[in-house]
């Protein structure tokens, strides 16, 4: 019974983000349910981060690199690609399945409209006769995944030689090599201008009987928790697989796994494909949630979040991982109220991320394995070894050769 | 029929010459011991029997297959396991872990529960089954020995390299290990066994290699080897050096 708890505050605490929406009414509403979404979007870029840092030990700064391959593939495949049941004759454009897919010329940094040039003098001179099409946005935020997944592996296949502070200094590399990309290809990306991208439900949806509109919070609230859920499931498969065995052998120590057979080249590039998908996956639908994207979502203080919040939630549990990185998000708006003490006011805006890093920093060194992930890891092995080391040591080799001092457990746990 | 055939070995790492064309064959189920004063090519010549670094030159088969520019992964694969110099168990993962990876990696069990009933065997035989779910970290030093142990029972491989697996092991747990190497041996296995300690030396193996700088000078039963006046030389330093 004792084992199951976590399962069991799990499932409530799921059950309590499910239902939220439908029973909290305050006048912040909207504000709350954003601070929420943008949770779970951190939640998934840490789950998939510890994955990949935690559990297989690649140590890896390009994560919110591999977020941005996602959002700014469905941001430029939404924004390029239209669907026509007619040629234009003046874009470049190709028939598929008896319509014709129209690519748009680059957007450049003073339009503000999603049809561009071409395609604007087709539909004057159709004069409304011929409608197009924008793409949808789920298959954008597929693409955005796959993409994710091709530059993962990519990525994988590159640092395969590359361990510890070389790889993580690579990954950085690449991140900050990708931000300087998107902002100087200005005709395409619009730079730091940012690439507006279209609403999750540019039409709403109707959910529960009740019809939403594009503005509306509940479904993307709901569409970004469907996420979040369906990576954890497949975090959970794969680390209960022996996939999970293989990536944490791996990262113990790869030369060993190696030794007993172990493809470690298949599985170091497994886990950046998996877990850079999931990243742009996430990237995607939180670029279409909040409807524009900026070479900024690169910036390292960003990567730093993600992995403060992996490392507080407890970077070798992706569930821990993924709770702590919704809860942290949650204290951290909270911690932006200023307060006056003695006639100062305190700016909690400046304040609360020196909080923040002191959080990080008594983490890191009295709680290595994060605040969460400890307290399941308890409830899991209760009663795991009955019989201590230190214990059967001595009835095997004599008293005097118990081993002293080690990290041995001299009772069973509670 | 297990055979293992090392020709003409050579290892240079730049202007070191390490292995200078050792050559060597291993004939169904012998327990032969390799040894040598440090720095002799030993750990060399096992990494490259394990695929973790390549010759210069030479070749190493395993039956019909040549081996030597495998990765180390086909090399477990193809029947040959070894354990490390230093104990090198995967320490944040239990006991029990540590004997599923290679028996999944190699594809061995038939299921989850033939897989921890194989496992527990294994346990119970190196006399650590009641530590399956601990951590391999709160394991003392000796026990992630017989954890490494554990480890190759569960490869099944042919051949097995034991890195020193009596430095650093109470006299008890030494008794184990002995254990266990008569027994993988009587199963059918090879075994060739580094050790700096000679009495487990002599008192297990039916042949002994020895190494020196990079030159196999001895390979011949214990009695023979160890009047071998090149093995007493590389020990013991020529006569004209002693008296000097």
């Amino acid at each position: 019974m004792t084992r199951q708890i976590p399962n069991i505050a799990g499932a409530l605490f799921l059950g309590l983000l499910v239902i939220f929406p439908l029973i909290y009414n305050g006048a912040d509403y909207d504000y709350v349910m954003h601070i929420l979404i943008t949770g779970f979007f951190y939640a998934i870029l840490a789950a998939s981060w510890s994955m990949l840092s935690g559990y297989a030990g690649q140590f890896s700064f390009g994560h919110m690199g591999f977020m941005a391959i996602g959002a700014y593939t469905t941001g430029l495949f939404c924004h390029y690609i239209y669907l026509s049941p007619e040629p234009t004759g003046l874009c470049a454009e190709t028939q598929l399945f008896g319509q014709w897919l129209v690519v748009v010329n680059p957007i450049g940094v003073t339009s503000t409209t999603l049809t561009q040039d071409c395609l604007r003098q087709a539909l004057e001179a159709w004069g409304g006769s011929v409608e197009v099409t924008p793409m949808p946005v789920l298959l954008g935020i597929v693409l955005g995944a796959v993409m994710g997944a091709v530059a993962g592996f990519l990525v994988g296949m590159l640092v395969l030689r590359l361990r510890a502070a070389y790889l993580a200094l690579f990954t950085l590399g690449f991140s900050e090599i990708l931000k300087a990309t998107i902002s100087a290809e200005i005709d395409i990306t619009r730079g730091q201008a940012g690439l507006e991208l279209p609403p999750l439900y540019a039409s709403g949806i109707t959910l529960f009987g009740t019809h939403f509109g594009p503005t509306d919070k509940i479904p993307p609230y709901y569409t970004m928790l469907a996420l979040l859920l369906v990576c954890l499931v497949i975090l959970g498969w794969l680390a209960h697989s022996r996939f999970g065995l293989f990536v944490r052998a791996l990262r113990e120590d790869q030369d060993a796994a190696a030794a007993l057979g172990v493809n470690t080249t298949r599985y170091k590039v497994l886990v950046f494909t998996v877990t850079c998908s999931m990243a742009a996956a996430a990237g995607a639908a939180q670029g279409h949630y909040v409807q524009i994207i900026t070479p900024n979502m690169l910036f390292l203080l960003q990567m730093s979040l993600v992995v403060a919040m992996a490392v507080i939630g407890g970077i070798e549990n992706f569930v821990a991982a993924a709770i702590g990185a919704i809860i942290l998000q949650v204290v951290l708006e909270l911690l932006r109220n200023s307060f006056v003490i003695g006639g100062v006011e305190i700016d909690m805006t400046i304040w609360r991320l020196v909080f923040f890093g002191l959080l990080l920093m008594i983490t890191l060194r009295f709680f290595r394995n994060g605040l969460i992930a400890p307290l399941i890891d308890r409830f899991r092995r209760h009663g795991v070894a009955e019989e201590t080391v230190a214990g059967r040591a001595s009835s095997i080799t004599g008293p005097d050769t118990a081993p002293a001092g080690g990290p041995h457990r001299t009772e069973a746990p509670d | 029929m297990i055979h293992l055939k090392v020709t003409n070995l050579h290892k240079r790492f730049g202007g070191n010459h390490v292995l200078k064309g050792v050559s060597f064959e291993v004939n169904g189920p012998e327990l032969i011991g390799l040894i040598g004063p440090n720095g002799a090519g030993k750990t060399t010549l096992t990494n490259i029997l394990d695929g973790a670094i390549k010759p210069t030159s030479g070749t190493v088969y395993l039956g019909e297959r040549r081996i030597d520019q495998f990765p180390p992964f086909e090399v477990a694969r193809a029947g040959l396991g070894r354990t490390f110099q230093v104990t090198r168990s995967f320490r944040r993962m239990t006991v029990l872990e540590n004997l599923f990876v290679p028996a999944l990696a190699l594809g061995h069990a038939r299921g989850r529960a033939d897989l921890t009933e194989r496992a527990m065997e294994v346990l119970e035989f190196l006399t650590i089954d009641h530590l399956r779910n601990e951590y391999a970290q709160a394991l003392s030093g000796g026990q992630q020995k017989l954890l490494e142990l554990g480890r190759l029972l569960m490869l099944d491989p042919d051949v097995i390299i034991l890195d020193e697996p009596f430095a650093g092991v109470h006299p008890g747990l030494m008794e184990v290990i002995y254990a266990y190497i008569r027994r993988v041996n009587d199963a059918g296995k090879a075994i060739i066994l580094i050790s700096h300690q000679m009495d487990p030396i002599f008192s297990l193996c039916g042949r002994l290699l020895v190494l020196n700088f990079g030159d196999l000078i001895a390979d011949g039963p214990p009695d023979e080897v160890k009047n071998d006046p090149a093995v007493i030389e590389a020990y013991l330093g020529a006569e004209e050096e002693e008296t000097a």
